[in-house]
């Protein structure tokens, strides 16, 4: 068995209504070359990436769903091993900031009790169609003692930024802890899904 | 096969990559030095440009030498996409260029085609 090359190994999820921007956050590139790709057509499920914290080598998986929050099908087999949700909501769109309350809801009955969350208020870029002000974000984030950004996948704004903190926010919870092998490994092939298209930042 | 046009006997020390292997269009990290182990077979890899909307039949060229992987989280940054057939394609985290290679489902065994990736 080779050695470990990382410290810690963090599993999140993005969570939110559809069209919040979801898979564009995690399939970050918009109008460029590589957008009619085999890939962009396959779409990604989950990517891997090591960030460095305080000293520490730390791996973060990072989860899109495959579009079931269209039929408000999330449920424990998703939230399994989460340590960090990101809760997304679209600036331009008020029923997406109401439906936090009811995606907070759901994370609570089916998500690990002490898995980190954090907001994020997407489209940030859309200023002439902003609907949901980042105060109203703020406060509901505020009212439940949640972290708070506003992000936008297209212009790449706070992407990398909401992610540190959030891998930040799971380390200070860890320190101490045993390092390692307590995230059960996640199985890959642990979700049936049919290839679906990327209708993303085009 | 493209990839026997190259030379890549100096990448390899004992059995393993010499050099971080990183994306050839944007520099991401994908494996640091000594955390992969050079493998030949020949393998269909998608291209990363397709000329048409291929669809189920999507172009492919054969592929022979290959980083393998045997724990994901090996990778220093990666993505995984979506299903097809017992396959997962991997890609660069940060760009999304790819096919860079791929995961096989059953043996959790990641295979990066060293033509597909940037030594340095
Ligand atoms: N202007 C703008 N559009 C975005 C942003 N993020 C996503 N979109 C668009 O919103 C739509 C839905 O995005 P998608 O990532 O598929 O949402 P999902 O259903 O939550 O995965 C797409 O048309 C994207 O192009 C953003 O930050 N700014
Ligand atoms: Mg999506
Ligand atoms: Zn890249």
């Amino acid at each position: 068995m080779a050695k470990k090359t990382y410290d810690l190994l963090f599993k999140l999820l993005l969570i939110g209504d559809s069209g919040v921007g979801k898979t564009c956050i995690l399939f970050r590139f918009s109008d460029d070359a590589f957008t009619t790709t085999f890939i962009s057509t396959i779409g990604i499920d989950f990517k891997i990436k090591t960030v460095e914290l305080r000293g520490k080598k730390i791996k973060l998986q990072i989860w899109d769903t495959a579009g079931q929050e269209r039929f408000h099908t999330i449920t424990t087999s998703y939230y399994r091993g989460a340590m960090g949700i990101m809760l997304v909501y679209d600036i331009t769109n008020e029923k997406s900031f109401e439906n936090i309350v009811k995606w907070l809801r759901n994370i609570d009955e089916h998500a690990n009790e002490d898995v980190e969350k954090m907001i994020l208020g997407n489209k940030c870029d859309m200023t002439d169609k902003r609907i949901v002000s980042k105060e109203r974000g703020e406060t509901i984030a505020r009212e439940h003692g949640i972290r708070f950004m506003e992000t936008s996948a297209k212009a790449n704004i706070n992407i990398e930024r909401a992610f540190n903190e959030l891998a930040e926010a799971i380390l200070d919870k860890t320190a101490g802890k045993d390092p390692g092998d307590h995230v059960d490994r996640v199985m890959v092939d642990r979700r049936q899904q049919s290839s679906t298209s990327k209708s993303c930042c085009n | 096969m493209p990839d026997c046009n190259e030379n890549y006997g100096s990448e390899i020390y004992e059995g393993k990559n010499l050099r971080s292997v990183k994306c050839k269009f944007c520099n991401s990290v994908i494996l640091t030095p000594g955390t992969a182990t050079f493998t030949t077979f020949e393998f269909q890899l998608p291209l990363i440009k397709q000329t048409k909307i291929a669809g189920a039949n999507p172009e492919t060229e054969c592929v022979s030498l290959f980083w393998s992987v045997n724990d994901m989280f090996t990778f220093q940054n990666v993505g995984f996409s979506n299903t097809v057939a017992s396959t997962k394609y991997l890609t660069c985290a940060d760009c999304e260029a790819g096919p860079i290679g791929y995961h096989d489902i059953p043996s959790k065994m990641s295979y990066v085609a060293l033509s597909r990736v940037r030594h340095s």
